[in-house]
């Protein structure tokens, strides 16, 4: 069996990663020889499959469309009835659940709604299989049932735990349903599925590598062993396991009947064809919508972990993480996105494998570009993706920890959002231009539940940030999150019986969108009394810290998500409620302090970053931040009277309103309605135009200065760091770095 | 396919069209009529007379002046040839400290400057914020875009582009 080491797609575009055109011809008899001939004919033709005409389509459109609304039927009721049987409410509140069909070879055929981000890594899972000989050994039989969490193989992340079953007909392989569920507690060194704090693969928790864990439509009885004594909550992954296998056996069934009405012929044929017209769809709309040529962006991330409990020495270390992103659009729409001159994967949770990077693609392609038609793995064929070895975007160990890959992925692929918006506004299409999605922490526990039993749980509400503008108008408030198009926070009742913790309040954080003239969505916070438990062990990830991950576009500014958490210790709560005196429900609108520092006794904490502390207990406080989008469009150009809604409404705090929107805003304290003075607005801003003349200075003027800070080296070590890393990794970084501050030839960092 | 009327696509890029409208654009197939309906729309308001090639960003665009294309600003304002980033020949304003920064993202939502400055890329010419990143200390100025002009207009408009007559025009 092959061993899990450096992947294939790295630097090399992946149409052409493992046939080479010209190799000798194999009549294909086995899964593996059908795979390569899939892939030799892509590579030397171009085309899905070699298929060059869609002849069902042309011939028989009635019959071909109805076939692919019905398989796109099936997948989604399949997933709607398994939602029902899960206990997690990541699954059933949240819709954290994907089920697709495949291709004998693993190709995606048709997916439902929901994490539609692992439809492809699904696929990678399936190919590992065939490629790894599993026809031969485990063997590939009706009733059989595989399990794969490991994303080296194929998944995002150690909580995406995939289930897939092969589907017979007539003795032969017709194809794969597959279905995947976020896991709310893997057990991992932290509680959750996250788990933040594990820096290599061995803490990760329970890992499934592309495991045959049933037969016979049923789970192996020692596979649920194993999870019932390796999981903090094993309750939430069983039966999210039998969801899977339920949603797997139905579309299987569904399947079936379908193929005995229209013959097995024409099914295989059509699912080709379909998958080559979803291809041929996504260069159509590249070029329908585009403008072609080299974009460029970039975003930061801020890793702090140095001294913070559990940590281990090896792992001891702050980090910022430059993530910069090519993407060329060439002439037949087929777009490359280049990561090169990015950091290298570290002793930490947030490396991504390329199986990672695949699905954040995929779902990047499914929301802007192939969000109609035929939304199957033809889209992911028209790209290309360059992930240098031995970045975080493609580990060249695979011991490498991933448990907390979105932390990079999201801000990632928020780039790639952006620059297709350029490609968008450019050509017109300035309804689609999107400032990008943005990394939205989340809460993971575990300890003592309310119900005096050990318990684990991933706080899924963070599946509903603020997400980046669009070009006509503001971004959606609390509504959006990248990898899940039907963004949803849960009900706090249905949370409140998962977790120890009652809600003091969720409320939208003033100021956490970007400013602009459409201005980013805003993001909420909420506050937690910890609540009938002696331990409560809380880890939070995916939070950036000292920098903003996201950023603006056309003179909008990034939202600010460097947040901090703030918890209470030993507070006064209940003595307050007993006496009636005010509670906090929020941190309150003033950024300088707090309602828990102003309403609340007891021991204080501030913590930047991640929150990784002691256990908390009952009568304990705990604030936690999501994050908002971008901004849009210079802010003083936004509709006065948007403003006044925004301050009415807590989205944005009076004091900001006037310093980056400059508006004239009153208060009328008798009504408590702000009115706006559009005269001295007016003026105000005119004012602001010539005071910004003023202040700012020529741009080589500025270079000039910086230039001498460069070769000064006046920079932190955690920025000296990162640039001596990408150089490391990137000559091609290190070149256009000199060449841009003219420096010495020789110089390092 | 679908085509809406100039003054539709008037509105919907100015934000005015009610988002039932825009949804239901949004939703239904691309009107392929719009790149020239949309320039046309920014060219009569222009208080110049030269040729939108193509729209980079909000308040900027690429220009045919003479022979030479160049990067110009509503305002008229022009930056140069476009093969060059535009940043370079702009005005800026840097918050690399906790005071600038602090004026927009105050107490708990400032980055940190020694990790992170937010620079400000103004018009000289109407001191419009043009584009902002938010970068580490020393990080080269961003080249966002650089179209391919010539196979824009061949190969995906059908349409010929004004020659380009010589480099310096």
């Amino acid at each position: 069996m092959a061993q899990p080491t450096t992947p294939k797609t790295q630097g090399v575009p992946k149409q052409t990663q493992r046939v080479p055109p010209g190799s000798p011809v194999v009549q294909p008899s086995t899964l593996q020889e059908r795979l390569q001939q899939n892939e030799r004919q892509f590579a030397e033709k171009g085309c899905y499959a070699g298929i060059t005409d869609l002849t069902l389509r042309e011939d028989d459109p009635i019959k071909y469309e109805s076939l692919h609304t019905k398989l796109r039927s099936m997948v989604v009721s399949a997933r709607e009835m398994a939602r029902r049987i899960s206990a997690s409410p990541g699954v059933r509140e949240v819709g954290e659940m994907v089920v697709a069909l495949y291709t004998p070879e693993g190709d995606a055929i048709s997916l439902s709604t929901g994490i539609m981000v692992h439809v492809h890594t699904t696929s990678r899972f399936i190919k590992w299989m065939i490629q790894n000989g599993y026809e031969k050994d485990p063997g590939i039989r009706p009733g059989d049932i595989f399990a794969n969490n490991d994303a080296f193989i194929g998944t995002v992340q150690v909580p995406d735990v995939m289930d897939v079953v092969p589907i017979f007909h007539d003795g032969q392989l017709a194809g794969w349903a597959g279905a995947v569920c976020h896991e709310l507690e893997v057990g991992g060194i932290t509680p959750g599925g996250d788990v933040y704090l594990a820096a290599e693969r061995f803490t990760e928790g329970l890992f499934v590598c592309a495991e045959k864990v049933g037969a016979n439509d049923e789970l192996r009885r020692d596979y649920i062993i194993r999870c019932e004594r390796n999981l903090r909550m094993p309750i939430y992954w069983i039966l999210d396991e039998k969801a899977k296998v339920a949603a797997c056996l139905e579309v299987r069934e569904k399947l079936k009947e379908l193929i005995d009405e229209v013959g097995i012929e024409f099914y295989t044929r059509a699912c080709k064809e379909f998958i080559e017209e979803g291809r041929r769809a996504q260069l159509n709309r590249m070029r329908q919508i585009a403008v072609p040529g080299r974009y460029r962006g970039h975003t930061f991330y801020g890793h702090l972990v140095k001294g913070k409990p559990g940590v281990l020495a090896i792992a001891n270390e702050n980090r910022l993480y430059a993530i910069p992103l090519e993407m060329e659009i060439d002439k037949d729409g087929v777009i490359s996105l280049d990561f090169e001159g990015t950091g290298s994967w570290g002793y930490h949770s947030m490396n991504c494998t390329p199986a990672g990077m695949d699905g954040g693609l995929f779902v990047t392609l499914t929301q802007h570009l192939n969000y109609d038609g035929k939304v199957n793995d033809g889209a992911w064929l028209a790209t290309r993706m360059n992930l240098p070895p031995g970045t975080w975007t493609n580990p060249d160990r695979h011991t490498v920890a991933t448990a907390t890959s979105w932390a990079l992925l999201l801000p990632a692929f928020g780039i790639f959002q952006r620059l297709l918006s350029r490609a968008f506004l450019s050509r017109g299409f300035k309804e689609e231009v999107f400032v990008g999605q943005v990394n939205s922490p989340m809460v993971e526990m575990g300890g003592i539940s309310q119900y005096g039993k050990l318990f684990g749980c991933a706080l899924f509400e963070c599946a509903a940030a603020g997400s980046g503008a669009l070009g006509i108008k503001d971004g959606l408030d609390t509504a959006y999150v990248g990898w899940n198009p039907e963004s949803d926070m849960g009900n706090v009742e249905i949370w409140e019986l998962a977790i120890p913790m009652l809600y003091l309040g969720r409320t939208i954080t003033p100021d956490s969108g970007g400013a602009g003239k459409y201005r980013g969505g805003a993001a909420f916070t909420s506050m937690w009394l910890v609540h009938n438990t002696p331990e409560l062990i809380l880890a939070t990830s995916e939070h950036s810290a000292r920098v903003f991950d996201n950023a603006g576009l056309c003179g909008g500014y990034p939202a600010p998500t460097a947040q901090r958490h703030y918890a209470v210790r030993d507070s006064n709560v209940r003595e307050l409620g007993a006496q009636r005196e005010c509670l906090p429900h929020s941190l309150g609108p003033d950024p300088h302090s707090t309602h828990l520092e102003r309403l609340v006794g007891g021991r204080h904490e501030e913590v930047e970053g991640p929150y990784i502390a002691a256990p908390l207990k009952s009568g304990d406080l705990f604030a936690h931040a999501y994050n908002g989008g971008g901004g849009y469009g210079d802010p003083i150009e936004r509709e006065p009277q948007l403003i006044v809604r925004d301050v009415e409404n807590g989205y944005v705090t009076p004091e900001l309103a006037g310093a980056l929107h400059v508006v004239a805003l009153e208060l009328d304290r008798q009504t408590d309605r702000w009115t706006v003075d559009r005269e001295a607005t007016k003026q105000r801003r005119e004012q602001f135009r010539r005071d910004r003349l003023r202040k700012a200075v020529p741009v080589s003027r500025w270079i000039e200065r910086q230039r001498q800070r460069i070769l000064d080296r006046d920079l932190v070590d955690e920025v000296k760091n990162m640039y001596g890393d990408c150089m490391q990794l990137s000559s091609r970084f290190k070149d256009e770095f000199r060449s841009f501050w003219s420096l010495p030839s020789d110089f390092e960092l | 396919m679908s085509s809406y009327p100039t003054s539709v696509i008037r509105d919907l890029i100015d934000g005015n069209l009610p988002w039932h409208e825009v949804k239901s654009i949004m939703s239904d197939f691309k009107d392929d009529d719009r790149f020239f309906k949309y320039i046309e729309i920014l060219q009569e308001r222009m208080p110049w007379t030269e040729q939108i090639l193509l729209p980079i960003g909000e308040h900027l665009s690429i220009v045919q002046k003479g022979s030479r294309r160049i990067v110009k600003c509503d305002c008229g304002h022009e930056f140069g040839d476009y093969r060059q980033n535009w940043k370079l020949q702009a005005l800026i304003s840097v918050r690399d400290d906790e005071q600038t920064i602090g004026e927009i993202y105050p107490g708990r939502l400032a980055c940190d400057p020694s990790w992170m400055e937010i620079r400000e890329f103004i018009c000289p010419g109407c001191a419009t914020l043009l584009e902002v990143e938010a970068a580490p200390p020393g990080y080269p100025i961003v080249f966002d875009f650089l179209p391919d002009l010539e196979t824009f207009y061949r190969d995906w408009l059908g349409r010929p582009l004004p020659d380009e007559i010589s480099e310096e025009g």
